[in-house]
């Protein structure tokens, strides 16, 4: 660690397991995509839904209160305070452990220098696949957490592939670094900061920064030029989420016109709800210059999904404490011993003050000058009200990418989260390049996400085969798709054998394919891999 | 017969047009579907297909969102080759018990959406979605059946060109489509359409102008 550079500030990062965006951080879901990953990334499992996070942080806010929220599923808090009251960080670590295991969610922590090498720590806390060698301090915990020394991030980081830098700010870089023959964190780390520079510019920078174990950019403290802040009042107080959530929209509006008037961008965004009993509950929820108004708008939703803090520190007092104004007049909750109402709130909201948090410089964003489909505001609002049901993965957006088969042809991108602008057009692979024997159009109606098992036999009865030379053994003649009746094949073509990513072990696959039309009139699209017939997709 | 309304040209910023009292379909289907899409009604499909997405191919191509519901397996490059603008398509592949209010969240933005109900819609399900529809003048296109839809569209019969025994490749397909509904479409049409036609695309196919005996709907 070279003089001058202030280490970073240590951060706990608690990782939950299993909800939909958790896996972001260390640039997992984009790798799935990578080399024809296909329409694999719509397909995850959503075990919880992004407001149940909501009683982790609560539990979290018991430590420290000023948590933030990375995402549904990865929260964050400085270690320091908390750290030197309960007793160390070890004791910290397991003592969040227990209290989120309570509550009947599993989570890993992780302690190091920084956000990036603490996400990294919680990660592979537990389970999750170790690093290569062995991590500088063994896990404090017997549980699920990683301890990483202060001063020893770097080395911590170093067996890490390159691919964890993969944010949505150098997703680029993340594929080039390993075809310049640089594959962990520790070989970019040793390279000189500024060949860095000169190389790979901003974005650059900024991951080699992370890969030595610093904060992404040096600090730069200054006081916030004026209150970029902004609040509104409610009175009578709101009894609903839905007027809250649509006035942060405006809210949201404000605040980021103040912030575009001074050229800022927030890394955080502070969302404060106060309830007419004085009440309050304080969050704050990643933002990086990416959210839109609406995308706020719905962070407050989720925040008042879980209701006021369970117990009020002081109950029902005369006086506000503080944060309202003294124009928020206290009217007793006329439904408070029923607890929360059926879609209301116990009390209601008097006030809510979003508040932009560490302002760093606007870097601007460009966006396509072709080609992309702006997303109108009613759209945009459809979509993000049915995330708020399904999660943020069930809306999915397709993009036509290259590839041989239906399935590769199409990627499937959340929706929003701005990552829709960050897309390279195309994706993996680029659907206008040639494909040498990918299956020509008209392209089949229905893709399988997942193929399904089929038997294909000849007039004997006999599984058809097709031989390393692409020779079929005998013409199909009867074809029966997952445990379905057998039906007679009157007309097929093929085998077309295809070999790819022959060069990657677990990628490659080795397939013949078929079109066959059965007796019925149904035309599908079946391939043989390995001995076993798979039904690909159905031209209906 | 009416000719059908065009989309009036709008910057690609504004919303949809709330009050033109149709959404295109393409050529090869108007006579099935004359006028096109009424706004605020329910097109069933006998079943998820490529006629399916050939039917909402129209108005997408015009400009109109799209969003599919319950389609896991929607092919978009058969979408596409059909017509419809991929980037104007929302996919909710696992709409899960709640799907009613997936619809109907979905139709407050996307004038067309594709629907494979789970199971057998109730009649309270139906009559809460088609207050939906007439309040925001979407078009709910649903494969599969659909009680008291204003238009219906049957794949009666299909024959794939370009293929043989053992050599050849799937070319195109004559598909036979039985059109009937209610009001002025009462009348059921039978039309020869390519679906797909060489290229992927959906052009009009007709042997028969005139619709054949005992090819009413038996579904």
């Amino acid at each position: 660690m070279t003089a001058g550079e202030g280490l970073p500030e240590r951060v706990l990062a608690i990782w939950c397991p299993g909800w939909p965006d958790a896996g972001r951080e260390t640039g997992t879901a984009g790798n799935d995509a990578g080399p024809g990953g296909g329409a694999a990334p719509g397909a995850g499992q959503r075990a919880h839904r992004a407001p149940e996070f909501g009683q982790v942080v609560s539990v979290v806010e018991g430590f420290c209160p000023r948590v933030e929220v990375l995402r549904p599923g990865a929260c964050a808090i400085g270690v320091r305070g908390p750290a030197r009251y309960f007793g160390g960080e070890a004791a910290l670590a397991a003592k969040i452990i227990d209290a989120v295991a309570d509550g009947g969610i599993a989570c890993r922590v992780g302690i190091a220098d920084g956000l990036f090498a603490a996400c990294l720590a919680a990660r592979h806390a537990r389970g999750a696949r170790p690093p290569p060698t062995v991590p500088p301090v063994p896990p404090a915990h017997p549980g699920a957490a990683t301890l990483v020394a202060p001063g020893r991030a770097r080395a911590f980081l170093a067996p890490f592939p390159v691919s964890v830098l993969n944010s949505p700010g150098d997703a680029d870089l993340a594929g080039l670094l390993p075809r310049l023959g640089i594959r962990t964190l520790g070989e970019f780390a040793s390279l000189p900061a500024a060949d860095v520079v000169n190389r790979f510019g901003a974005p650059g920078v900024i991951a080699h920064r992370l890969a030595r174990g610093l904060d992404p950019r040096p600090l730069a403290p200054r006081p916030p030029p004026a209150d970029l802040s902004v609040s509104v009042e409610f009175d009578p107080p709101a009894r609903q989420a839905e007027p809250v959530v649509f006035a942060a929209k405006a809210l949201a509006g404000r605040m980021h016109d103040g912030l575009a008037a001074g050229g800022l961008a927030c890394v955080r965004v502070r969302v404060q709800a106060v309830w007419e009993d004085g009440r309050e509950i304080t969050r704050l929820w990643r933002h990086d210059g990416l959210l839109s108004a609406l995308a706020v708008a719905e962070r407050v939703r989720w925040q008042l999904a879980d209701g006021p803090p369970a117990q009020p520190g002081p109950p029902p007092v005369p006086a506000p404490p503080a944060a309202s104004k003294p124009a928020a007049v206290q009217v007793p909750a006329p439904r408070e011993a029923g607890g929360r109402a059926a879609d209301g709130y116990p009390g209601g909201i008097t006030l809510l003050r979003l508040a932009p948090d560490q302002l760093v410089r606007d870097q601007g964003r460009q966006l396509g000058l072709w080609g992309d489909a702006v997303v109108t505001d009613r759209v945009a609002r459809a979509a993000v009200r049915v995330q708020a049901m399904l999660g943020h993965d069930a809306v999915t957006r397709p993009v036509l990418a290259g590839g041989r088969s239906p399935d590769e042809q199409v990627t499937l991108v959340p929706y929003g989260g701005g990552h829709d602008r960050m897309l390279p057009p195309g994706g993996p692979g680029r659907a206008g390049e040639p494909w040498p024997g990918r299956i020509p159009p008209p392209s089949p109606a229905t893709v399988y996400p997942a193929p399904l098992p089929a038997r294909i036999t000849d007039g004997s009865g006999a599984t058809v085969a097709v031989s390393g030379r692409g020779v079929v053994s005998a013409p199909p003649a009867r074809m029966s798709a997952d445990g379905a009746p057998w039906l007679a094949v009157t007309a097929w073509a093929g085998p077309w054998p295809v070999t790819e990513r022959w060069w990657h072990p677990h990628t490659a696959r080795r397939r013949a394919r078929f079109q066959l039309v059965t007796e019925d009139g149904a035309a599908w699209l079946v391939a043989v891999q390995a001995g076993r017939w798979l039904i690909e997709a159905r031209y209906d | 017969m009416a000719r059908p309304t065009p989309l009036p040209l709008r910057r690609h910023d504004e919303g949809p047009v709330p009050d033109a009292g149709m959404l295109p379909v393409l050529p090869a289907l108007r006579e099935l579907l004359p006028g096109g899409l009424r706004r605020g009604t329910v097109v069933a499909v006998g079943g998820w297909g490529l006629l399916c997405l050939a039917v909402v191919a129209g108005a997408s191509a015009a400009g109109a969102w799209c969003a599919a519901v319950g389609l896991p397996q929607l092919g978009v490059a058969a979408a596409a080759e059909a017509g419809l603008d991929p980037g104007r398509l929302l996919l909710v592949p696992d709409a899960g018990v709640r799907w009613p209010q997936v619809v109907a969240s979905l139709l407050d933005g996307c004038e067309l959406v594709l629907l494979r109900p789970p199971g057998r819609p109730s009649a309270q399900v139906r009559a809460r979605l088609a207050a939906t529809l007439r309040r925001c003048g979407g078009v709910l296109v649903a494969a599969g059946g659909w009680e008291g839809a204003q238009a219906r569209l049957l794949v009666a019969g299909q024959e794939w060109a370009g293929i043989g025994a053992g050599h050849g490749r799937l070319r195109a397909r004559r598909v036979q489509v039985v059109a009937d509904g209610r009001g002025v479409a009462a009348r059921s049409r039978t039309r020869w359409l390519w679906l797909p036609g060489p290229d992927g695309s959906v052009g009009s196919a007709d042997r028969l102008t005139t619709p054949a005996p005992g090819m009413r709907e038996t579904g």
